[in-house]
């Protein structure tokens, strides 16, 4: 096949190639769910999916994708499979609320002491995030501590069940996230001296402006 | 990097399959998108606005694959080393674009797999316009611009569409576009304010693509049942001529103030309507691009193919056993 690009001419393709054979399943691999912290002290909130092989690359995937253009300071990967959905809510409206309630656990009588109870019956933690609005980024909440998912999310509703609206809550078991190190903090440095990535770098007005200027000023003829 | 056109052959007079729908949660899927909420990958909804979407996003996708190869070629060649990584920075933009545009069409029910497969071996549409050759720099600035800037019209109108992971994926596309539009801005005004060699070749390419800029968003639309079903439910956001309308209100006037011209004799705007007229592009020539006969439509495919074919021992050989697919959330 020739081509206006020499590259392309040189890899000798042919010019009426047998149909391609379907890709295989999984040809593109598993997807993983990335959050970003935009700046420091700041709560996670998810920017995408990628797809990788593992756990590391689409920590690395995710980082080209999401943090290459702008500012970041940490991220999170989480394989899609561990992430727990509860049912959507209306916008507005939350979705706690349409959760069956909890058991009572022991004989807890305030709502604080069934919180107690339900925390320390827990034996693993599980992050929550909540999806405030729809069509935007669910956000990391905070922290619980439960013996599944689904408990995870009961003691998520005791905890967080006050903040409205949440349209949607996502539980992930805490030990399943892959998190950047505080200490790698200076791989999220790069973006700066990328300055020909941002229109503030482009200054056209300033050669239109010129060009005019000169137009005006040549002779006429 | 995206038109209509690409969409705008679509069975008009296909049944909708709506009378197959269960009522109740038809009438609750479009008082959702009446309120202005925006519908989630696990909501209810129709297989047509499903069908319809997978279409339309997974043709985005595409386009910005296949139109970052025109640019693409163009990087080792760039004038200069700044322009180099300028222009490296926005073809690995346009490839990022395509992976968050696969994700989001895949919360609908396709694999990637599929519609990979379904661009290489053709079944799959992208964008006309990068089925025609960039010969110069001049070419690709021209793209830089002005495709950009068509892209930007349909991008922002599509933002405010029905569909939450589309809207995500376009809320970031478009942020990243901007330095896009002011990059192929410069490159242009720099060519067309500089030597007369310059200006000649700026001038050329433009009137090279001004024929495939002025098809960029679809023929006029019929209106048939369908779009007036999938404008109610934020498929299709603005009509094909509104775009172009668009397009031509703000970019003219910016090709015409340095200096350089239009092809086209019956190009200007009517004060009384408010609207451009123009020489109406050739419908024909562009449906037997569109269907594989345009100049770079056979190397756009098998550049692509060699890119997926050469990859695979390496995608095989990073494969877990133990992998298992589900789609992405959101």
């Amino acid at each position: 096949m020739n081509s206006l690009d020499p590259r392309i001419t040189r890899l000798g393709l042919p010019d009426a190639p047998p149909p391609p054979p379907d890709k295989l399943a999984l040809d593109q691999f598993e997807t993983y769910e990335a959050f970003h912290q935009k700046k420091e002290g700041t709560a996670y909130a998810y920017v995408g999916p990628v797809h990788a092989p593992s756990a590391d690359v689409a920590f690395l995937f995710a980082k080209e994708q999401y943090s290459r253009r702008f500012a970041c300071t940490g991220m999170w990967v989480v394989p899609t499979t561990s992430v727990h959905l509860s049912p959507y809510a209306d916008d507005n409206a939350s979705v706690y609320d349409e959760l069956p309630a909890a058991e009572q656990t022991g004989n807890a009588s305030t709502a604080e002491q069934q919180e107690e109870a339900l925390y320390t019956a827990g034996d693993e933690d599980y992050d929550i995030f909540h999806l405030k609005k729809r069509g935007k980024a669910h956000v990391h909440v905070g922290r619980v501590r439960a013996t599944s998912p689904a408990a995870a999310l009961q003691v998520a509703k005791a905890v967080f069940g006050d903040q409205r609206p949440v349209v949607n809550v996502w539980v992930v078991r805490s030990a399943d996230v892959l998190r950047s190190d505080d200490e790698d903090r200076d791989i999220w440095l790069t973006t700066p001296e990328k300055k020909y990535r941002d229109a503030m770098a482009y200054r056209v007005q300033d050669k239109i402006e010129r060009f005019k200027q000169e137009q005006k000023n040549a002779p006429q003829v | 990097m995206y038109g209509s056109a690409s969409t705008d052959h679509l069975p008009t007079n296909a049944p909708t399959g709506l009378e197959n729908e269960d009522p109740i949660l038809l009438a609750e899927f479009e008082a959702r998108i009446a309120r202005g909420e925006k519908i989630e990958p696990n909501d209810w909804m129709p297989a047509l606005y499903r069908k319809q979407l997978i279409r339309m996003i997974e043709q985005h996708a595409h386009s910005e694959i296949i139109g970052s190869l025109p640019e693409g070629t163009w990087i080792t060649r760039a004038p200069g080393f700044r322009r180099k990584m300028a222009q490296m920075a926005k073809v690995q933009d346009e490839v990022g674009h395509a992976q968050l545009l696969y994700s989001a069409a895949e919360t609908l029910g396709k694999t990637r797999e599929q519609m990979l497969s379904d661009l290489i071996n053709g079944k799959s549409k992208y964008s006309n316009v990068f089925n025609y050759p960039a010969y110069t720099w001049a070419d690709s600035n021209v793209i830089s611009w002005l495709i950009d800037a068509g892209a930007i019209v349909n991008q922002m109108a599509n933002a405010k569409g029905s569909y939450g992971p589309y809207c995500r994926a376009l809320d970031r596309i478009c942020a990243e576009e901007a330095f896009h539009l002011k990059y192929g801005h410069d490159a242009v005004v720099h060519l067309a304010t500089g030597t007369p060699t310059q200006r000649r070749m700026i001038q050329e390419a433009l009137n090279r693509w001004w024929a495939p800029i002025m098809t960029f968003f679809g023929p006029s639309d019929k209106m048939s049942v369908h779009t007036e079903i999938l404008m109610r439910w934020k498929v299709k956001m603005a009509s094909n001529d509104h775009c172009r309308q668009q397009f031509l209100d703000m970019y003219v006037p910016k090709i015409w103030e340095v200096g350089l011209t239009l092809p086209d004799p019956n190009l200007r705007k009517n004060e009384e309507t408010g609207q451009w007229e123009f020489t109406e592009p050739d419908w024909e020539d562009f449906k037997r691009v569109i269907n594989g006969d345009g100049p770079c439509n056979a190397e756009r495919l098998a550049v692509r193919r060699a890119a997926e074919e050469n990859g695979a021992w390496v995608r095989r050989a990073l494969l877990s056993p133990k992998a298992q697919y589900v789609r992405p959330l959101a």
